[in-house]
């Protein structure tokens, strides 16, 4: 028989474990943004301040060279629109789960919605009980922790570091998802789904296209649909 | 003027991630629109890999010297046979250092 405390601290411990690879593969990326945040004139307050209610790799990295080089606030502000409108795909596809929850719930996990966090939450029964949200929580904030720690080293070493970002440590984030995708590949429809998202993504990627993972995935998941439907007797 | 954007930026990234959240949001998925968004999970996730595995200073790299390939390959094989993150992260991180160590092998 497991107690409910003892619940929470196994849903802690096993939600900050599933995300350790992610929160130390992006570590480089931490320190890259600190780094240039500093050098390219912002103070170290402004710099931390990023991270810390922005909490976006992408669109701080981006940002804060567009700021730095006088960019105007509506072009910083679409850039950073358009880097965040993949958010919409995952909070449409997490609304049936967490729309009924309470509000400090929705905020504290809406807040920490990053790529990592969605990745943890693909689950049937994700986010279903309080164990669950805990989870998610543990995952979420533990990323959230480590990414802040980096972007401070970033600011306070990144100058006398090499850069971390041809290290590898990318390829943890990837062994990760293909933990989380493979298991998921049950049906002829989701197959479909995996190709056409890894066949458009790099096609994308090569373009430099900016929307390019959005793009890929909605072409994924028509994939998947339509392969579904296809194969739905009639 | 900087803080201002930062706040700015930050209502933007938690805008986008809050929204569909909100139930009293006047949006409600049809079982069309239901099954299309369960796939977003494996076809997002395939799209965030697919790039970190294959592209690499803005260059297709499928060749047999790229470490990504094969410590993915061992990381598929892995979550194939056990369907455990612990293993297939550490298997393919693994087999992924073996080879970043041994360019070698491939000259």
């Amino acid at each position: 028989m497991i107690t409910f405390d003892k619940g929470i601290k196994i849903s802690l411990r096993k939600g900050v474990v599933d995300m350790l690879p992610l929160s130390l593969a992006v570590l480089p990326w931490g320190i890259l943004f600190g780094s240039i945040a500093v050098q390219r004139g912002f103070s170290w307050l402004e710099a931390q301040m990023f991270s810390a209610i922005i909490f976006g790799g992408a669109v701080q990295i981006v940002t804060v060279e567009l700021i730095a080089d006088n960019a105007s606030l509506v072009t910083v502000l679409f850039t950073a629109f358009v880097i965040s409108s993949r958010h919409f795909l995952y909070g449409l596809s997490l609304r049936e789960k967490l729309s009924p929850k309470p509000f400090r719930w929705r905020l504290g996990l809406g807040f920490l919605l990053t790529d990592e966090l969605f990745a943890l939450s693909g689950h049937r029964r994700a986010y279903q009980g309080k164990l669950r949200l805990i989870y998610g929580l543990a995952a979420g904030g533990s990323f959230y922790l480590a990414w802040n720690l980096w972007t401070f080293i970033g600011i306070v070493a990144g100058a006398s570091l090499p850069d971390l970002t041809d290290l590898g440590l990318d390829f943890a984030i990837a062994a990760t998802f293909i933990a989380l995708v493979v298991p998921e590949i049950k049906t002829l429809a989701t197959l479909a789904a995996v190709i056409t998202a890894a066949i458009f993504s790099l096609v994308f990627s090569l373009w430099e296209l900016e929307l390019g993972l959005v793009f890929a995935a909605l072409l994924a998941m028509a994939a998947g649909f339509t392969v579904q439907q296809l194969r739905r007797p009639v | 003027m900087t803080v201002l954007t930062i706040l700015l930026l930050a209502c933007i990234t938690f805008g986008t991630r809050y929204l569909f959240l909100e139930g009293r949001l006047p949006v409600r998925l049809g079982s069309n629109i239901k099954l299309f968004l369960s796939y977003s999970g494996p076809a997002v996730l395939t799209a965030i890999t697919m790039p970190i595995l294959f592209v690499h200073k803005h260059q297709l790299d499928t060749a047999v010297s790229n470490p990504y390939l094969w410590g993915a390959l061992a990381a598929i094989a892995a979550a194939y046979k056990t369907a455990n993150i612990y293993w297939t992260v550490g298997l393919g991180i693994l087999v992924f250092a073996v080879f970043s160590s041994q360019a070698s092998w491939f000259v």
